[in-house]
């Protein structure tokens, strides 16, 4: 399958799950379940830094259609996709991934830099969308707590995702 | 000149990245306007349509509660039917949109003539979210159903929300979910009143849990017990008077100087598996708004 065929699927797929899944599971006030920016965090390598940008922007968009959060999670995923080559840079070993794999992935990056990168991405990424969405630092505490527990949430989703689809490669 | 292009195609990531986060801002502020259409929400056609579908499997889990309450209303609206009372003249007048009342006496006189003030009209919700900090309902009817923003929403136990954006065929509504401290033009109060001491005070979600609100501005003077009703006060004209609101649950004074209680109470309507609601059209609306606002205009 080709890349960008495989990049589609993952976008519509991570996106129903999202709002017809993930949205649905009531866990706690505290824990809301995000999974719709792995499709960032699992964009080749090697894409240009615009189009990474643009996809999230579109990411964001379609979940926000759904959820009638207008440009809340276009917001913390635009912001996600600015931040992801830097932080693939500094994980880098000499030479870069591009010459072996082309996505990122537990064997492509190797398990303790794989799970660096989306733990670093996700935490940004939830703190720009928490930080949006309640608005204003009045609650400091609930914010903080909700970033936590929510992180841990998405990290084990995502981590479950890989196990699920990447283990045999 | 060259410069100047040179570094823009320098920093190009960097502006492209600004550009875009300013767009999302700009569309998270104009997002939180009161009465506008809608475009990019789940009222449009891709969204509805697909909640549409999806709601249609998910309702089948729920048709049984959602058989309950509606058999439970239906049997007390039987009991409002002029046909349940018995009534001794029998005309066979029919006003469409005005209803007698007869004096109680033996003699049954017409002593008046109400006017329709509410229509309800009922309609299906598609999408629902409880686990938000401002909540959304997705229902199924629109502008051509005759839904306009602000009108009122209510379920068959008690007070919903109020309608916020319409397309042809869909609505959002703005759940009374919504928490208060948020950005300051979604907060969303509900006028109440006490249906044993008649005091009023205004309802807030806090954002905790999504079965109890806050009920505030009751004086303390008012005694209040555990189990009490909270009933709507009328005073705002999106809900009728005396639609439930919820169940005193806890009562507690904030400090110690403050003159109001801070009540939780139970919510009357459960948000977990709501299905269908009534949207509530006033017809006097416009005359209440434009002598309010008459009388603002006058004093200032």
């Amino acid at each position: 399958m080709s890349i960008l065929l495989r990049n589609i699927i993952r976008f519509v797929l991570l996106l129903l799950l999202q709002v017809f899944v993930l949205n649905k599971i009531l866990v706690h006030q505290l824990v809301s379940l995000e999974m719709y920016m792995l499709f960032i965090l699992l964009l080749p390598f090697n894409i240009p830094r615009p189009a990474v940008m643009l996809l999230g922007l579109l990411m964001g968009l379609s979940l926000d259609m759904f959820m009638n959060t207008m440009g809340i999670h276009a917001f913390a995923c635009v912001f996600m996709a600015y931040l992801r080559p830097f932080i693939i840079n500094i994980l880098s070993p000499q030479g870069g991934f591009e010459t072996n794999m082309k996505t990122p992935s537990m064997i492509s990056m190797g398990v303790s830099q794989f799970l660096t990168y989306i733990s670093i991405l996700v935490v940004l990424h939830h703190m720009a969308l928490f930080t949006l969405e309640v608005f204003g630092f009045g609650n400091f505490g609930y914010l903080l707590l909700k970033i936590v527990f929510s992180s841990i949430a998405s990290l084990v989703l995502i981590v479950l995702y890989e196990l699920l689809f990447f283990s045999k490669k | 000149m060259r410069n100047l292009i040179i570094f823009l195609r320098r920093y190009f990531n960097f502006f492209l990245f600004l550009l875009l986060e300013v767009i999302c801002i700009v569309l998270v502020f104009r997002n939180n306007n009161f009465q506008k259409t809608a475009y990019l929400n789940s009222a449009n056609n891709v969204s509805g349509k697909l909640y549409d579908r999806y709601n249609n499997v998910q309702y089948y889990f729920h048709l049984k509660a959602t058989n309950d309450s509606l058999v439970s209303e239906n049997a007390r609206l039987h009991n409002l039917l002029r046909s349940s009372f018995d009534s001794m003249l029998t005309s066979n007048t029919v006003v469409t949109d005005t209803i007698r009342l007869y004096s109680d006496d033996t003699l049954h006189r017409v002593v008046g003539t109400q006017m329709r003030r509410y229509l309800y009209r009922e309609a299906k919700v598609i999408n629902n979210s409880v686990n938000r900090p401002v909540n959304y309902i997705t229902i199924h009817r629109g502008r051509l159903q005759g839904i306009r923003p602000n009108m009122g929403v209510i379920s068959p136990t008690g007070v919903v929300g109020m309608v916020r954006s319409v397309s042809d065929n869909y609505a959002v509504v703005l759940s009374m979910l919504a928490k208060s401290s948020g950005s300051a033009t979604s907060n969303f109060g509900v006028s109440a009143r006490l249906i044993k001491g008649k005091e009023t005070g205004t309802v807030y979600w806090d954002g905790a849990n999504p079965g109890y609100a806050i009920m505030r501005d009751v004086p303390r003077s008012v005694k209040v017990q555990k189990g009490d009703t909270v009933i709507t006060s009328g005073f705002s004209s999106l809900f009728p008077e005396n639609v439930p609101v919820g169940y005193i649950d806890e009562i507690s004074v904030s400090d110690k100087s403050s003159t109001a209680y801070s009540i939780r109470i139970k919510l009357a309507t459960n948000f977990y598996n709501l299905q269908y609601v009534y949207v509530i059209d006033n017809l006097l609306k416009d005359e209440q708004q434009q002598l309010e606002d008459s009388t603002y205009s006058l004093t200032k």
